[in-house]
């Protein structure tokens, strides 16, 4: 009976946390569904005409100077791409990190865990110039093309993902790999069916956390493919919508809200197997 | 044996290649260009010549006051944060892993500020802090919340961020306490139950420790993106509301990130905030250390 | 996973590869930095390609948003400038002075006044015309029973505002004036309010207060009036606007009319397309003297990059601009401005921008001075500076003071 109390106290209170962290939420939700004279007129009230929404989904989508689809396309091809890398490489990395005690491999890890200190605006310009550079030496495209952007997101994302993976793996016993050894695997067979697996839901937690970073992301985009170019990610297509003198604010919410909407869906499922991975721990 | 380790060997630096190459690529090497950058008179703009200067830029960051005000209210206001996002990060995750249903759906809506930036997080800040505070106050009859506007104080206006940038990070932090609290196995939880150990002594003894690694990691990432941060700053407070500091009116809620584009954009001088980086970097490395050292010195004694 | 993995490495040299198909025709880029007359230019540069075949790349870069410092910064770093770049004085012309061509010799220099020369070469196209001054709701002010054509100096706005501060209920207003003084306005203050200081009362082009200044030659007396202004605009403006507003609430307030002036430019019109009430613009009483006019110059000029090969189809685009009816057409009726030609003989609707050409024909205009100072010193010493006295942090008297210090610290 108490604990029933408890738990429904609890559930009280979550609702509660719930809609304060919300409301900004459902304010964009309700000024995407309003024209722009009505944001500016009054940013709380409801709209007049909740179909608004879809005459501005609409606006955004048929937009020829926007061109969403195509922008929509750049984006799932830059984020899925970057997150498989950021995610296969940094669990490589970070497991041999882990597995191998000598100097130089603490010393890498300490790099990599250093790097996140580096301020952006410190490596902004000189990797755009880098980038031009490497080009020019070797002939990859690096600047506006995907390959760059990737690269970029890869090297970016590794620091944060390559320290959670090394604090996870660490409790991971040994004696699990050391067995799939004598089975006759060899290092990259255990890593891919052994290790990976057992990550599930470190893994996907890295993969949202840089999945959202990457989805939303406006500065590297910017420098890396240039505004402009053939290849546009969401955030950039849509940045005109702020202008020197005139804000469309109708649209910034409707983007915004359109943005959203395939991040709710990544992160509901990605959750999915998080609690998947915990219940295979726990049966383990 | 000998062979076994060349190959051990092979296999370190094969599995490391892909991230390293990256890593090098973005990081490292253009981190070495720009420090070397600092110690030119490099404008990131048309210029003749790029020419070696030593010290100079150095030199002036120190003798800049705005910088000097940077540090010190980036340091209060990473300190604030750091405390405020982890309380309120953590209790959400103990929150989101017990037993109550939708679970699910509250991670999703903890975690979802995370989602809006740019200038729409501004707009409907500032609509919230300049309008329905003061417009709410004025319903419930509280005269403080009518007359005293938030942004337009240098000292709330910081209170002001703080508050965002909790909203906006405390459910990133907490999917990170959420796969910590996870990895607590049921079992040794039902046990102690069983033993008759009290709700606050099954979490001091055994959720704290089992965490204890997770504390680690998001100290460090509160700690380095406070001080790092510059979104919600540029579009909630801006430079700020002024402030008196050293006989000069100059701007109250400029973080340290901000000054520096600043000092790139307005003052035109990219070297100096190159410098200005440079300067930063060291200071949160010792700041970090720092952290880093108390946490494992924690993590021993308990 | 192995095969996952060689897919992705495939993948990702197949996409590596896109995006190098070899150049036919001649192509320029062109940024700018009013994203809202982005579609416009887009229209207008698919017009001049079916016209010449030259393909112009537009890309507009400015607002909360983009910051063209940082993408021009960015674009020299990976070795591609733009044909065709903004600029909004002598600060940003000397970033680029290397690559900026001389355009002296080009077609439009005699249809224009207000070119961007250095060293008497001429080097920047203007964009446009624009000018503030004190924008009025006329029907308002005809409601309060005051005549604009007597709001010349000080003493007649302190009287005007007075009376239409105690019509407040009557004409159902919150404010007398919407201006803004908080962060992220500082250009309303410290840039466009304090050019009153600068050229309020002095024949155009004349840089004897500004020359004076920088040497840290205070004339007193004109200081104190100017200040009294800044003190009287801010003792009569709404508090939340003044202290926390941006540009959409500062212009919102007299779009509502809810106040009855507005401390803005003609670009203001772009805002109020919805008003029902007829508007203009009456001279700053920054002094206690008459100062018939109000501020008007060109405010950004478009260079060309000299080193592009296609630097003569950039010149080829400006001049098209100017002398074609679509490129005028673009200029003045899609993208609302004030052409800066004489021969452009169409004129915009919107009525500020009327107002504005109407002055300026009763040659009634002062100059833009602000710009012989730094952007940082006007952002990051003048902004804070009038934020002090908005937010009441600082009197009148203590603003004076911090006022002289900076232009005497300045001059050092």
């Amino acid at each position: 009976m108490n604990r029933k109390i408890t738990r429904n106290l609890l559930e009280a209170l979550a609702i509660m946390l719930v809609i304060f962290f919300m409301v900004p939420l459902v304010l964009v939700f309700i000024n995407a569904n309003k024209t722009n004279a009505e944001i500016l007129n009054a940013p709380l009230s409801l709209p007049e005409n909740w179909g608004t929404i879809w005459k501005n989904i609409a606006n955004i989508w048929t937009n020829p100077n926007i061109r969403y689809s195509k922008a929509l396309y750049s984006s799932v091809i830059v984020t899925f791409f970057s997150l498989a890398g950021i995610t296969i490489f940094s669990a490589m990395g970070a497991w041999v990190l882990v597995r191998t005690k000598t100097k130089t491999s603490f010393a890498i890890f300490m790099m990599f865990v250093a790097a996140m200190v580096i301020p952006f605006q410190v490596v902004m310009f000189p990797l755009v110039k880098w980038f031009g550079t490497f080009q020019q030496w070797t002939g990859i495209p690096m600047l506006r093309s995907y390959f760059g952007i990737i690269v970029a997101y890869i090297g970016f994302g590794s620091s944060l993902s390559i320290f959670m993976f090394h604090g996870f793996m660490k409790s991971i016993p040994l004696d699990i790999e050391e067995a799939a050894y004598i089975d006759g695997c060899g290092k990259v067979k255990t890593f891919f069916l052994i290790v990976l697996p057992i990550l599930k839901p470190i893994y996907v937690t890295v993969l949202i956390l840089n999945g959202i970073w990457i989805w939303n992301d406006f500065l590297l985009p910017m420098l890396v493919l240039g505004k402009g170019t053939p290849v546009q990610t969401i955030p950039l297509a849509v940045s005109n919508f702020a202008g020197a003198f005139v804000t469309s604010y109708d649209l910034m919410m409707t983007a915004i809200f359109m943005a959203l909407v395939p991040v709710v869906i990544f992160f509901i499922s990605a959750q999915k197997h998080i609690i998947k991975g915990m219940v295979e721990g726990s049966v383990k | 044996m000998n062979k076994d380790r060349r190959n051990q060997k092979i296999a370190f630096w094969l599995f490391l290649t892909p991230v390293l190459f990256s890593f090098f690529m973005v990081q490292i090497i253009p981190f070495v260009i720009g420090v070397y950058y600092s110690f030119t008179n490099w404008s990131a703009t048309a210029q003749p010549s790029i020419d070696f200067v030593g010290l100079t830029n150095y030199m002036e960051a120190f003798k800049d006051a705005t910088f000097l005000y940077a540090t010190i209210i980036t340091s209060i206001y990473t300190l604030a944060n750091i405390i405020l996002v982890n309380v309120i990060a953590f209790s959400l995750a103990m929150l989101v892993t017990t037993q109550i249903k939708g679970r699910n759906i509250y991670r999703a809506g903890f975690f979802l500020p995370n989602v809006i930036g740019g200038i729409i997080l501004g707009y409907i800040w500032q609509y919230i802090f300049n309008q329905f505070i003061p417009t709410v106050g004025g319903i419930i009859g509280v005269k403080f919340l009518t007359d005293n506007l938030m942004l337009a104080d240098s000292k709330t206006a910081l209170a002001a961020l703080v508050i965002v940038s909790t909203w906006q990070y405390a459910g990133y932090i907490m999917m990170i306490y959420v796969a910590a609290l996870q990895n607590v196995p049921r079992d040794l939880i039902e046990a102690a139950q069983i033993d008759g150990a009290t709700p606050w002594q099954r979490f001091k003894a055994i959720t704290i420790p089992m965490v204890r690694p997770a504390f680690t990691v998001t100290l460090f990432l509160t700690l380095v993106n406070s001080f790092k941060q510059f979104d919600v700053n540029a579009s909630l407070t801006g430079v700020g509301p002024s402030t008196m500091f050293m006989g000069k009116a100059i701007n109250g809620t400029t973080l340290l990130a901000m000054n520096i584009s600043n000092t790139s954009l307005v003052l035109r001088n990219t070297a100096l905030a190159q410098a200005k980086a440079i300067l930063f970097f060291i200071v949160l490395v010792i700041f970090s250390l720092i952290q880093v050292y108390y946490s494992k010195k924690k993590e021993v004694e308990l | 996973m192995k095969k996952l993995i060689i897919l992705i490495s495939m993948l990702l040299v197949a996409f590596s590869l896109t995006g190098c198909a070899p150049k036919k025709t001649v192509e320029i880029t062109f940024k700018q930095n009013k994203p809202e007359i982005d579609a416009q230019l887009q229209a207008f540069a698919a017009a001049y390609e079916e016209e010449t075949g030259v393909k112009v790349n537009i890309v507009s870069c400015g607002g909360s948003s983009c910051s063209l410092g940082d993408m021009l910064r960015s674009d020299y770093a990976a070795d591609e400038m733009p044909e065709i770049f903004p600029i909004d004085g002598i600060e940003a012309y000397n970033e680029w002075a290397t690559i900026i061509d001389d355009l002296s010799g080009e077609e439009w220099v005699k249809d224009t006044d207000v070119s961007f020369k250095v060293d008497g070469k001429v080097v920047g196209f203007p964009v446009s015309i624009e000018g503030w001054g004190m924008a009025y709701n006329a029907d308002l002010l005809e409601e309060a029973g005051v005549d604009p054509a007597t709001l010349t100096n000080y003493d007649a706005y302190m009287a005007a505002f007075a009376k239409i501060d105690g019509m407040k209920a009557e004409l159902g207003i919150d404010s007398v004036v919407s201006m803004a003084a908080g962060p992220g306005m500082y250009w309303v203050t410290a840039h466009h309010n304090f050019n009153s200081l600068l050229s309020n009362g002095l024949p155009y082009g004349d840089r004897s207060v500004v020359d004076a200044l920088l040497d840290g030659d205070i004339d007193e007396t004109r200081l104190n009036e100017y200040a009294d202004w800044v003190n009287l605009l801010f003792t009569y403006a709404d508090n939340t606007v003044l202290t926390t507003g941006n540009y959409d609430s500062q212009v919102g307030a007299f779009l509502n009319q809810k106040a009855v002036f507005l401390h803005q430019g003609n670009w203001v019109d772009g805002n109020l397309t919805a008003a029902t009430f007829d508007m203009a613009f009456a001279p700053h009483g920054s002094s206690k003297t008459a100062t018939d006019g109000i501020f008007v110059s060109a405010p950004a000029w478009y260079v060309v990059n000299k080193d592009s090969e296609n630097a003569q189809a950039a010149k080829d685009f400006l001049e098209f601009m100017v002398y074609n009816e679509i490129g005028q057409k673009y200029m003045v009726e899609e993208a609302g401005m004030i052409p800066a030609f004489k021969n452009v003989t169409l004129q915009p609707t919107g009525k500020l921008s009327k107002s504005v050409m109407a002055w300026a024909k009763a040659g009634k205009i002062f100059s833009w001075q602000q710009y012989n100072f730094t952007g940082d010193f006007r952002d990051n010493t003048l902004g804070p500076i009038y934020n002090q006295l908005a937010s009441k942090e600082a009197t009148i008297d203590q603003f004076k003071a911090l006022l002289k210090k900076a232009l005497e610290d300045n001059a050092d």
